[in-house]
């Protein structure tokens, strides 16, 4: 048996995540790890990626017993990680983050050769057949190509052990395909383990041999992937029946008024211009490859990154736009990364839920309406289920998918008559994304108009009434929801694409 | 905290699960020493020392609560020390020369505008505050000694200095001044959406900007308002020496951010208490005055203050990391 962990137990100041956990995998096995947000799926890698000098518990790898005080130690071991959060230096290229920590020997000890360590990561990314601009700033990428570099380092680093914390919850479907390749090729010809965690459930079948489920903080049940079908999971996970399905078909047609929010020749940084009008109650999917420009045109609608064209919203004008300036008038975005453009992380619930709302809604004259905030924070965790519900709990504290749901949340609570979400349900677990939906659908019952852009297919099918096909900049199409299914979509997405 | 199989090997100091350091150990640290030099320090424990540590205290006091702000903001101020020297300056000779409520008020219209500008060269110009504050301060400090051929300011009437010595009932003056500014402060922080929003800035700047925060105006309002206490301080400093000193305050920036980094605030930003600067102020200015009453050699008080950083912010930064390793 590759690795073997025995009644895993971790606390934090807030109190017990893992009540024991066993957990095993063989060599050049694929095994799944699967549970709601913040059953204790990562806590559990980290765990075994050494960040945590006090766990409970013993692991054994190849037999032999190891303290995994340090990531140093669990590296030294052969465990390599790709953390849920990105764990890249972001002023680094992409060649240094992918050797970080491999320095090539210089001339001299002590000294990089960076022309050797540039080659090396080139090779590295070669081999498992990604392509990424070595020497950009990781800062500078999408979270996708950040994602995919993440992959590279993690995959060079000879590990025995490989753990990947939803790898794909940013990824575009081609890229999932050429990820579960590489995987299954690491398992097969070299004998890696690999433990991979996910929400999307139908990929579990799709690659892995064994799966396991976790609920808070124990494991459920262990067995043969094929052995599951996808509700079996979802169940599983969520523990009780009643599972919000993805509406399969959006709710009524919007109100045919006139159009809320109208974009007009909107053009970013020498790309062609965009026009799109959105009707009140209307959610209109963006779809499109990694690159294709869905989050540059996200920000240029409020104003965060420079455009020429117009925008209006309920027949006003939106003139020289700052975020600041369209969340006033009522337009604003979920950005696509939590960690990095989303969320503060040292701050509470409460304070990043409201930081939207506080100056439009939630004050008089400058004075916080601090029982009315409390009031609508407390409701909206309910609302959107966030655990665990204490308003006072520092965001960064929390699972991947309760952050996100903050993050929603926070768009939610400054009612909007505009609401633009990008990737808005990364990471988020089976039930809560049903809820998640229904609550997009909601806003949208109520008359917001709603921009869309996912790169799960299947939600943006889930949701939109129309679909704007976005192709390396440009809107090349507005299709209607009718007569579209994932098959049609990822062929209207993948046209004209380079490659 | 559950006791596990790998732990049993080591013991470790720890405070118990849920108590953060900053919150109450500060507290409990600072009791003990009072009690401690109040049984051992000569004259230690008398109102007559303990009036003299507060009044000696509150004018850095002042300037560590404007620092806090800029500190949880994600930056600091290096120039309050020149805007402080300015203000008592151009205070003291506006006071001479034109009348004292005006010398007063065009001393914080001073200490503001100084804030401000740095506020603007961060926020609209992108320089970082290190260097945009570094370079205020020189500059300040330049034109000040230009401007006064480096001499003393002096002729201001001896009435001035209640600001400074004086006392309402037992407590002195500066010390209500300090603690107004501290409740203001602490007011600002939690009651106001601006405070709210240093916060955020604070804690991550591109996120409150796309969540519609307008990041420039919070930044250049927080600088603001530190140069505004400068000034205060500035003031109140030249009540207690009745001099307008061009070469006072210098060592007012590193002073402040150590007594608010003593109080448990992380440079890094986004989170900190009015409750820990004024404890850091305190704290500091406690075991200052304890080696003063014992007679060690004032050479000795900076390299005093130099371990009690150390070891404040070291214990906090040990527990923080034991308490949240990710
Ligand atoms: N540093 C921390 N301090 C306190 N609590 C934490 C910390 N990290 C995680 N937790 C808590 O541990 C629990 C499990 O979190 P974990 O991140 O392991 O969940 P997860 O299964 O990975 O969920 P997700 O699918 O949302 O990523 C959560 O309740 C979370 O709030
Ligand atoms: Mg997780």
């Amino acid at each position: 048996m590759l690795l073997d962990m025995q009644e895993i137990r971790k606390s934090f100041n807030a109190g017990p995540v893992l009540h024991g956990v066993d957990f095993q995998l063989e060599r050049g096995q694929i095994h799944a790890l699967v549970g709601h947000n913040g059953a204790g799926k990562s806590t559990l890698m980290k765990t075994l990626g050494g960040n945590f000098a006090d766990y409970g518990g013993r692991i054994r790898i190849d037999g032999e017993e190891v303290v995994l005080h340090s990531p140093k130690q669990a590296l030294a071991k052969g465990v390599a990680m790709i953390y849920q959060d990105f764990s890249l230096i972001p002023d680094l290229s992409v060649a240094d983050n992918i050797g970080l920590g491999r320095d090539p020997r210089g001339k001299l000890p002590g000294l990089i050769s960076h022309s050797a360590l540039r080659k090396r990561s080139a090779e590295e990314a070669e081999a498992v057949g990604i392509r990424l601009p070595m020497d950009t700033p990781v800062r500078q990428l999408g979270v996708a190509e950040q994602q995919l570099t993440e992959i590279v380092r993690a995959c060079s680093q000879n590990a025995r052990i490989l753990v990947m914390d939803e790898p794909t919850a940013r990824l575009a479907p081609a890229e999932r395909e050429h990820l579960f390749d590489v995987m299954r090729q690491m398992a097969r010809s070299r004998g890696v383990g690999i433990i991979y965690i996910s929400h999307f459930l139908e990929e579990i079948r799709q690659v892995c041999d064994v799966v396991t489920v976790m609920r808070d903080g124990r494991i459920v049940e262990t067995g043969a992937a094929s052995a599951y079908s996808v509700p079996d999971l979802a169940r599983l996970l969520v523990g009780h029946d009643d599972i919000v399905a993805a509406t399969a078909n959006a709710t009524a047609r919007p109100s045919s008024g006139k159009p809320l929010l109208e974009i007009e020749g909107l053009a970013v940084a020498g790309r062609p211009p965009v026009d799109l009008a959105i009707g009140a109650g209307e959610i209109v999917g963006i779809a499109g490859l990694i690159g294709s420009g869905r989050t540059r045109l996200a920000r240029a609608i409020i104003g965060d990154v420079a455009a020429s064209g117009r925008i209006r919203l309920a027949g006003r004008d939106l003139p020289r736009r700052t975020p600041q300036r369209s969340a006033d008038a009522g337009l604003v975005m979920v950005p696509e990364d939590r960690k990095v453009s989303g969320l503060a992380l040292a701050s509470s619930i409460e304070e990043n839920m409201a930081a939207t709302a506080l100056a439009p809604r939630l004050s008089r004259f400058g004075i916080i309406r601090a029982r009315e905030k409390r009031a609508l924070v407390e409701s909206l965790i309910a609302k959107f289920g966030i655990r665990p519900p204490d308003r006072k709990r520092a965001v960064g504290t929390l699972s991947g998918g309760n952050a996100q749901k903050v993050l929603v949340a926070r768009a939610v609570a400054a009612r909007p008559k505009a609401m633009i979400l990008d990737q808005p349900t990364a990471g988020v677990d089976v039930g809560a994304k049903g809820e998640l939906h229904k609550l997009v659908e909601l806003s949208a019952a109520e008359g917001a108009a709603i921009l869309l852009i996912s790169d799960d297919l299947d939600e943006i099918l889930a949701l939109s009434h129309r679909v704007a096909i976005m192709v390396g900049g440009r809107v090349k199409e507005v299709l209607p929801r009718e007569g579209l299914d994932r098959a049609s979509l990822l062929a209207a997405i993948s046209q004209g694409a380079p490659e | 905290m559950s006791l596990s199989r790998a732990d049993t090997g080591r013991r470790r100091l720890t405070l118990p699960a849920g108590v953060a350091w900053s919150n109450y150990a500060l507290l409990a640290i600072f009791v003990v020493l009072v009690v401690v030099f109040c049984l051992t320090v000569p004259y230690f424990a008398t109102w007559a020392n303990f009036a003299n540590v507060l009044q000696r205290n509150s004018v850095i006091g002042i300037v560590a609560c404007g620092m806090l702000l800029m500190i949880i903001l994600g930056g600091f101020d290096l120039s309050v020390g020149a805007v402080g020297a300015a203000t008592s300056v151009v205070a003291a000779a506006l006071i001479v020369h034109v009348s004292m409520p005006f010398g007063i008020v065009a001393a914080l219209a001073l200490g503001l505008g100084v804030g401000l500008i740095n506020g603007f060269f961060i926020a609209k110009i992108g320089i970082n505050p290190f260097v945009t504050t570094l370079a205020t301060q020189v500059l300040v400090t330049g034109i000040m000694f230009v401007g006064t051929a480096a001499q003393p300011v002096y002729g201001v009437p001896e009435s001035f200095t209640w600001l400074g010595l004086g006392r309402i009932g037992p407590i002195p003056v500066p010390t209500i001044i300090f603690a107004a500014v501290a409740i203001l402060t602490w007011a600002i922080l939690r009651f106001t959406t601006f405070g709210h929003h240093v916060y955020i800035v604070g804690g991550n700047k591109l996120a409150a900007r796309l969540a519609g925060i307008n990041v420039d105006r919070v930044t250049i309002l927080t600088y603001g308002l530190g140069g505004l206490f400068a000034g205060i301080a500035g003031v109140v400093l030249l009540g207690q020496t009745n001099i307008g000193q061009p070469a006072s305050a210098a060592d007012w920036p590193l002073t402040a951010i150590a007594a608010v980094v003593v109080g448990g605030v992380p440079l890094s930003g986004g989170v900190g208490k009015v409750g820990g600067a004024v404890l850091g102020t305190l704290l500091l200015g406690v075991i200052a005055n304890a080696l003063n009453l014992l007679g060690v050699s004032p050479f000795w008080q900076p390299a005093v203050t130099g371990a009690v950083i150390l070891v404040a912010v070291g214990i906090d930064s040990y527990q923080r990391r034991r308490l949240e390793r990710r």
